[in-house]
């Protein structure tokens, strides 16, 4: 099997229903599809260079970003605008088709995940994947991550942070 | 109990007659106890007896679920694909289906904490007979308020406590029998199941844990003292017998064995887990190894000579690891056989041939008696031979191995933390061990084993970190107070005020396992930060050891620095894992005794009273085991919210409030008989925060109730902020959900958070007066009109 698309965590496979593997270009069809896109920043990415690089996504394409954790502090320092959530905090609200979202304009339909504990993640995307069928999930993170919709394969620093200059390059 | 009996016909010179009913039973006052109180709605409780406040819990708390596995396999019918909505092929859901998984989890939880309260109580009842006194001391009157509560009976003797014990049976038989595949269908009343599996839980560790300090003379909630722990307080020329597990009683009988032979200076006794904290709590000249993380580690040092286990929590695979250095195990319970010969029935002598001269194993000897001398006389012959075993190797030898890694670094990818197992061998390759030793210190790796088993050229990778940690660290010395048991009531009486008016600005407990994200240390830096805010600060298990294994910035370990008292700025460790029950026993006393609220069957008004007035919250930052997802589900019926670590979420379900959703926090005062918005507090039931730093804001949050005077409120919301603060670099933006008016607001953050009340258009409200979820007594009593229809 491909290690690319075995997850991080191998035992974190869940059932039947895996992620699609996905590239830069597909990640970019897939924000540019969304209405509401919303990204979710975990501590993990604190003081790394995929910081700087999310936040110019978060820029590129006017998508508001969720911190967990206490990831809030370290992007604030670093002139990232975030609005800080629990990771449970805001895959609960999520989950709710009626929530208007984190600007009040109504729930969103597709959240980019990046820098959450793995494992932690994975669950959180078990939940959006069974019961948020009115959004998608994409994670940006180096590891795949089966439990979301679509997810980045398993990847070095230099391959991952590639990906996300692509991501963040404005044409 | 009652006995029952029919004569079909009954003839004499003076009677006759037919279908005569003989009911005998225990004199009322036997039953009852001496409590005069009068007795509330829920003696007893069954299955769907408490169903109602469940419900009111389960609406403001809504369980939120994390699904582990997308399918279901259960039964012969799956695996059944549970995505998309599809449904199972006995009907179940994917929600139905995680709540019936909790459920089960915290059966198994429950079981373990009443499996161990009988045997306890069984081994105690025939070494000191059922009229053995329950003695808790003169400052302890309400000696079992979880009893109190649930049974209604004051237990005078260990044999009062079977009672209970043959309650809390029958109802786990029942809630077991819920999860079989056509029972229960919805996951709202899985839930209320399970939460009445915590309460079956909360019982059996109250009467496990009552029934062992009165028999063993365990600290009755005096200050209980200082007690060695760490792998540098080892006298490794001794022979060393090492304890695993939860009960204390084959670790007693080892003491008592010791003690009556003059050999207690010869033999160190050691323990790893809770069974560690309960033989401190019986003899203080035992020693704690430390938490659960330390287990493989320390069989695989080989310094054990015997390693004796109990149950619970116990390594499955103990045997083949004590082998591998020759050690003797001796397995002591019908939970764990280890597929040992049974020789409870074999003369001592025998046995201890058997074991010294490597004929067998190890034993099962299901005699405790019987542990002590087998265990005494087997470490005492076979120490000398294994000293050379408990010899370091050089640390070439482990750079040696390590040159073998090839950098697959599948051990990364497995290790349930991800921790950087392969920058510590090829660091070691180097010569470089610094690696290792940041993942033995604080047990960050907490070893359990997945990344040996993961190596592709089968690299010994624990007994490395072993080996290399010992090296560096293994004269580490520190210490822990011992487990004092029950809070007494004449501390309820001094704190019973403050806490519910909010001058002691919470109550904190640090329990359950090690599974931690980055390490003991954690628990520790939490426990402390609040122990320097006046907080009260209660430990338990594994969650204990963990604040002892830190030393602060002068060199001293929490325990010696706080004081032992449950008072402001106490650190108080109550014991073991079944010691956990003095946590919720505490705040049904301050209910009780501060708020003369009645006891007996009167469950929901006590937790109702808790959860709006008591500013408690628990924290099992390393939880788990099914044990501890029962003691979180009991708890939580009672009113007090718990954070978990990460690891947490994989327990499936929370129970998270909606904070922006004012319509879930209006509150029924019954003083005035107007239903008011009153706010979220506490904001979730059952929380999981990804870091340390996450935790210990929501922990200072959830300490907040409706009852805090405006001073109360404002040393509250002065933590709250000062954290949030610290941590987040900014002043929450939710405070303004928590002031209720001007006078809440803290003095030192008067300004900012004028401007952020300003913001968002705040307005004052009213203090409910007697804040509660129960229906007003014009509800209840036109409820009762209806049923009397």
């Amino acid at each position: 099997m491909n290690e690319r698309v075995i997850p991080w965590q191998p035992t974190v496979i869940a059932g039947p229903k895996q992620a699609l593997l996905v590239t830069p270009e597909t990640a970019e069809m897939m924000i540019v599809k969304a209405k509401r896109p919303l990204i979710v920043v975990g501590p993990l990415i604190n003081d790394n260079p995929a910081q700087v690089l999310v936040s110019k996504i978060a820029e590129k394409w006017n998508i508001p970003i969720v911190s967990t954790g206490d990831a809030f502090k370290s992007l604030t320092e670093a002139g990232v605008p975030s609005k800080s959530y629990g990771l449970v905090e805001i895959v609960n609200l999520l989950k709710d088709p009626e929530w208007k979202g984190v600007s009040g304009e109504g729930n969103h339909d597709l959240v980019l995940f990046i820098g959450v504990i793995y494992y932690m993640g994975s669950q959180g995307l078990s939940t959006l994947k069974h019961f948020a069928p009115h959004l998608k999930t994409l994670t940006l993170c180096k590891f795949f991550h089966s439990n979301a919709d679509a997810s980045f394969p398993n990847m070095k620093d230099e391959e991952w942070l590639k990906y996300l200059e692509m991501l963040a390059k404005v044409d | 109990m009652e006995n029952k009996s029919k004569a079909k016909e009954l003839k004499d010179d003076f009677w006759k007659s037919k279908k005569l009913l003989v009911t005998t039973g225990k004199i009322a006052d036997d039953i009852q106890g001496d409590s005069s109180e009068s007795k509330g709605p829920t003696l007893k409780p069954s299955v769907t007896d408490l169903r109602e406040w469940d419900m009111k819990l389960l609406k403001r708390y809504t369980p939120f679920y994390a699904p582990f596995c997308d399918m279901c396999c259960l039964c012969t019918y799956g695996k059944c694909d549970l995505t998309g909505g599809k449904k199972g092929a006995c009907g179940i859901d994917i929600e139905a289906q995680q709540a019936r998984i909790v459920l089960l989890a915290c059966c198994i939880g429950s079981a373990a904490h009443g499996g161990h309260a009988r045997h306890l109580l069984e081994y105690l009842i025939a070494e000191k007979g059922e009229d053995f006194p329950i003695d808790m001391g003169t400052n302890i009157d309400i000696e079992a308020p979880i009893m109190r509560v649930v049974i209604g009976k004051k237990p005078r003797n260990l044999g009062d406590l079977k009672e209970a014990l043959d309650y809390l049976e029958e109802q786990m038989v029942h809630l077991l029998s819920a999860c079989h595949t056509g029972q229960e269908g919805k996951s709202i009343d899985f839930e209320s199941k399970a939460l009445h599996a915590g309460l079956m839980d909360d019982l059996g560790k109250e009467i496990g844990d009552l029934a062992q300090i009165a028999a063993l003379s365990m600290p009755k909630g005096e200050d209980a003292p200082l007690v060695e722990l760490g792998l540098g307080t080892i006298n490794q020329e001794k022979p060393v017998i090492l304890c695993i597990g939860h009960n204390v009683a084959p670790g007693a009988s080892i003491i008592d064995y010791l003690e009556d032979h003059g050999l207690d200076d010869d033999v160190e006794v050691c323990g790893i887990c809770c069974a560690a904290i309960d033989i401190t709590r019986y003899k203080p000249g035992a020693k704690v190894i430390g938490p659960l993380s330390k287990q493989l580690k320390f069989v695989r040092s080989g310094v054990a000579d015997v390693v004796v286990v109990d149950e619970q929590c116990v390594r499955t695979d103990v045997l083949e690891e004590a082998r591998k250095n020759k050690a003797a195990v001796i397995a002591t319970t019908d939970k764990i056989c280890l597929g040992l010969p049974d020789l409870t029935g074999v003369n001592t002598d025998k046995i201890v041939k058997k074991l010294v001269n490597d004929e067998i194993e190890g034993a099962l000897i299901l005699d405790p008696d019987k542990v002590g001398e087998v265990s005494t006389r087997v470490a005492r012959q076979i120490a000398e031979e294994r000293k050379s075993l408990k010899k370091l190797p050089d640390l070439q030898e482990i750079q040696e191995m390590a040159k073998e890694c090839t950098e697959c670094g599948w051990c990364v990818r497995v290790c349930p933390n991800n921790q950087p197992m392969m920058e510590a061998v090829t660091g070691a390759a180097e010569g470089d061990f610094s690696k290792f030793i940041e993942l033995y210190k604080y047990d960050v790796c907490y070893t359990c084993g997945r990344c040996e088993q993961e190596c592709e050229v089968n690299l010994p990778l624990i007994s490395m970190l072993t080996k290399v940690g010992e090296h560096y660290v293994k004269d580490e010395k520190f210490n822990i107070r011992a487990g004092r048991g029950p809070v007494q009531d004449v501390e309820i009486r001094r704190v019973g005020a403050p806490i519910v008016l909010g001058d002691i600005p919470g109550v904190i407990a640090f329990v359950g396992c090690s599974n931690y994200p980055e390490g003991g240390e954690d628990v520790a830096k939490m426990a402390e930060e609040f122990l320097e805010r006046n907080y009260i600060v209660v430990t338990s298990g594994c969650g204990a050891m963990s604040v002892g294994e830190y030393r602060d910035g002068d060199g001293k370990t929490l325990y010696e620095k706080y004081s032992g008292d449950f008072d402001a700025k106490g650190l108080v460790n109550v014991g073991s894992c079944v010691s956990n029950a003095h946590i919720p026993g505490a705040c049904i006393k301050i209910a009780n005794i501060f708020a003369k609220k009645p006891l007996e069957g009167n469950f929901e008004e006590i937790a109702d009273y808790i959860l709006n007035r008591v500013g408690a919250c628990g924290v099992a930052w390393g939880a788990y085991s099914q044990k501890a997802a029962a003691i979180a589900t009991g708890v939580n019926r009672w009113g007090i919210p718990v954070v978990v670590g990460p690891h947490g979420t994989k327990y499936r379900r929370l129970f998270l409030g909606r904070a922006d959703k004012p319509e879930n926090w209006k509150i029924n005062d019954l003083r005035t008989g107007e239903v008011v918005q009153g706010e979220p507090a506490p904001e979730h039931l059952l929380y999981a925060a990804e870091n340390r730093e996450e935790a210990t804001v929501m922990i200072a949050k959830l300490c907040i109730r409706h009852t805090d005077t405006p001073k109360g409120r404002q040393i509250k919301l002065n933590h709250y902020l000062d954290i949030h603060k610290k941590y987040f670099g900014i002043l929450p933006e939710d405070v303004y959900k928590f002031v209720r008016n001007e006078k809440d607001i803290p003095i030192t953050y008067k300004k900012e958070v004028t401007n952020i009340l300003e913001e968002v258009g705040w307005e004052p409200r009213a203090l409910p007066q007697e804040p509660s979820l129960m229906k007003f007594r014009e509800e209840k009593a036109s409820d009762k009109g209806d049923s009397n229809e």
